[in-house]
């Protein structure tokens, strides 16, 4: 599904602040993989999402979907494979236009956008029943403006946008960090029903290693810009979080910064 | 006499407007400030009356204003996307590199067009139109503009380009190219201003080379006029509103022109508008909390 071949990224190169923020990143996922990813702060989680996503071009190697070499495309030019959510719940909608405007913008992912009348009753139905499935109340509100929404509101929305046009990869970025734990809860659950109702292809960062060995089928840890564990199958159903500190600690030969991380 | 000075400076509102929705769409929606303006509106008229006085059809010549202000956009559009030239330094370079363009392009640095055939003079010669003709005309301009605009930006078009302005780290991940965007956008809009250019030109029937100096603060000023007085509630509300913000601009500024004050001192005027527009809101603010910590005080 997604291959990564010895990814390298290094900011601000050939000054005093440069920094080699993937190092060789090596990743292969099978259709349907629901994979966490953790590590410490600064170990190369969000770079390597934004390099497989297309935000800056790499140094060194390669990325492939479906056996599509994509490493060189713009952001725009992957938006029909990727689809992603971010921590922060403003950079995922336009808070200026209306609900169904964004949705409908996200209807189109990846296509091109033409100059004919973009919202009719046929899509307003529709966002009105993804919406009612949501549970928020949101599909009487198509014409509010997001930035009327609450940040849990509008990272669910956010969801609904990424997942509206079934991607072959979604990315979540720590999508749930910046909510109160109940709404974390509600859009994580929301998260598992997306994934599976369509066999989505995900990988989600998390710093709450509870959650990243709940959910999915598989994590991964990383660590100074490389994936240094890869837990899956049985491993991974006995696994418990001390025991995934202890190797933590044995691979990476340093003790795990945690204090940004929830451990229970 | 009055009612002559209240319709010429209606007409002229409405010409402007079609400037100010220009300033809108860059200003606003693509949230830019665009410095081409001041060039790119006087290259409309310069466009206009060179060709009208060269002997070109006046309808032809206007159309033109509106592609060669296409054409304007379009290069600021390259600059600050391609180059990577800051959008603030883009604009100065169109307008400043339009100065000389605008001298060749008319030849010298004003041509006139008394007794030339225009737009308006042709509107003229239908019936009824021969007193009306050219608030009729720039009425029938402005509206049919606005409502172009209006449902252009309702289209998947219009909302990428809406949302390129509001949220292009967003737009760009559903798979929307925000370079072009932001150059359709700028193209449009001096497009929109060129045309008004070219408008203002065969009404006061000459044009000049430095008619445009300060166009871009007179279009601020009434794109933040209209809102403030009209309201921003949707899309629709809001081009009512900047457009309504053109013609009321005018009326303030014959209203300060009648107290006494010299046309030179009108770019002062338009700056200070500006500048209180700006102000306002939290000069508004300022004020009702001191109002709010006096009554307290008072309790
Ligand atoms: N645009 C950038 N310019 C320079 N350095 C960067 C940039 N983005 C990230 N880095 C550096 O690259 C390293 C990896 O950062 P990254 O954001 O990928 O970490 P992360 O694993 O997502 O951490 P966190 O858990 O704190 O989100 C860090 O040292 C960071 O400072
Ligand atoms: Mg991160």
């Amino acid at each position: 599904m997604l291959t990564v071949r010895n990814l390298v990224k290094v900011f601000n190169r050939g000054t005093i602040n440069e920094k080699k923020a993937l190092n060789q990143v090596q990743l292969e996922l099978a259709p349907n993989d629901f994979v966490t990813v953790i590590g410490s702060n600064g170990a190369g989680k969000s770079t390597f999402l934004n390099a497989v996503a297309g935000n800056f071009p790499v140094d060194a190697g390669q990325i492939f979907i479906d056996g599509e070499e994509i490493t060189r495309l713009p952001a725009h030019k992957r938006a029909n494979l990727i689809s992603r959510v971010f921590q922060d719940p403003l950079s995922g909608t336009a808070g200026s236009m209306t609900i169904e405007e964004n949705l409908i913008m996200a209807l189109r992912r990846g296509k091109t956008r033409r100059l004919r009348r973009a919202i009719g009753s046929q899509e307003r139905n529709l966002f009105r029943s993804k919406l009612e499935q949501l549970g928020l109340g949101l599909e009487d509100r198509l014409t509010h403006r997001v930035n009327l929404l609450s940040g849990g509101q509008r990272q669910a929305l956010t969801l609904l946008m990424a997942t509206l046009q079934k991607p072959k990869l979604l990315l979540l970025d720590e999508h749930t960090a910046a909510l109160d734990p109940k709404t974390a809860a509600k859009v994580l659950e929301l998260t598992c029903d997306v994934t599976e109702q369509q066999q989505l292809t995900t990988l989600m960062i998390t710093h709450n290693l509870d959650h990243a060995l709940a959910f999915g089928n598989r994590t991964i840890m990383m660590h100074e810009g490389r994936v240094i564990l890869d837990i899956r199958g049985v491993d991974r159903s006995n696994m418990t979080i001390s025991r995934l500190l202890e190797m933590f600690e044995k691979a990476s030969g340093s003790h795990m910064n945690t204090d940004r991380m929830i451990l229970a | 006499m009055f009612s002559q000075i209240a319709l010429g400076t209606t007409e002229q509102g409405l010409m402007y407007s079609i400037m100010v929705l220009g300033v809108y769409l860059t200003f606003r929606i693509l949230d830019y400030a665009d410095l081409s303006v001041d060039g790119s509106f006087t290259l409309g008229a310069a466009t206009a009356t060179s060709l009208i006085v060269g002997g070109a059809n006046p309808w032809f010549a206007t159309g033109l204003a509106f592609i060669v202000g296409n054409l304007a956009g379009l290069f600021t559009g390259i600059l600050h996307t391609k180059f990577k030239i800051t959008p603030l330094l883009s604009g100065i370079l169109t307008m400043t590199a339009l100065y000389s363009i605008n001298l060749r392009v008319m030849g010298r640095a004003n041509i006139s067009l008394l007794g030339s055939r225009t737009i308006f003079t042709d509107f003229a010669q239908l019936p009824l139109m021969d007193e009306y003709g050219v608030f009729v005309l720039s009425l029938i301009s402005v509206v049919f503009l606005g409502a172009v605009i209006y449902f252009f930006l309702q289209t998947e078009l219009g909302l990428a380009l809406r949302s390129t302005g509001d949220n292009e780290l967003m737009i760009r991940s559903l798979g929307v190219n925000t370079d072009l965007m932001k150059i359709l956008g700028l193209s449009i809009s001096n497009g929109l201003v060129a045309l008004a250019g070219s408008y203002v030109a065969q009404n006061q029937q000459f044009a000049d080379a430095s008619m445009g100096i300060g166009m871009i603060i007179a279009g601020l000023a009434s794109v933040i006029i209209g809102e403030v007085l009209v309201g921003t509630s949707s899309i629709g509300r809001t081009i009512i509103a900047v457009l309504c913000g053109g013609i009321i601009y005018r009326v303030i500024i014959a209203l300060v022109l009648q107290l006494g004050l010299a046309p030179t001192d009108l770019k002062l005027i338009t700056s200070v508008i500006v500048i209180f527009a700006l102000v306002s809101p939290s000069f508004r603010k300022k004020i009702v909390s001191l109002t709010a910590g006096m009554k307290g005080e008072g309790a």
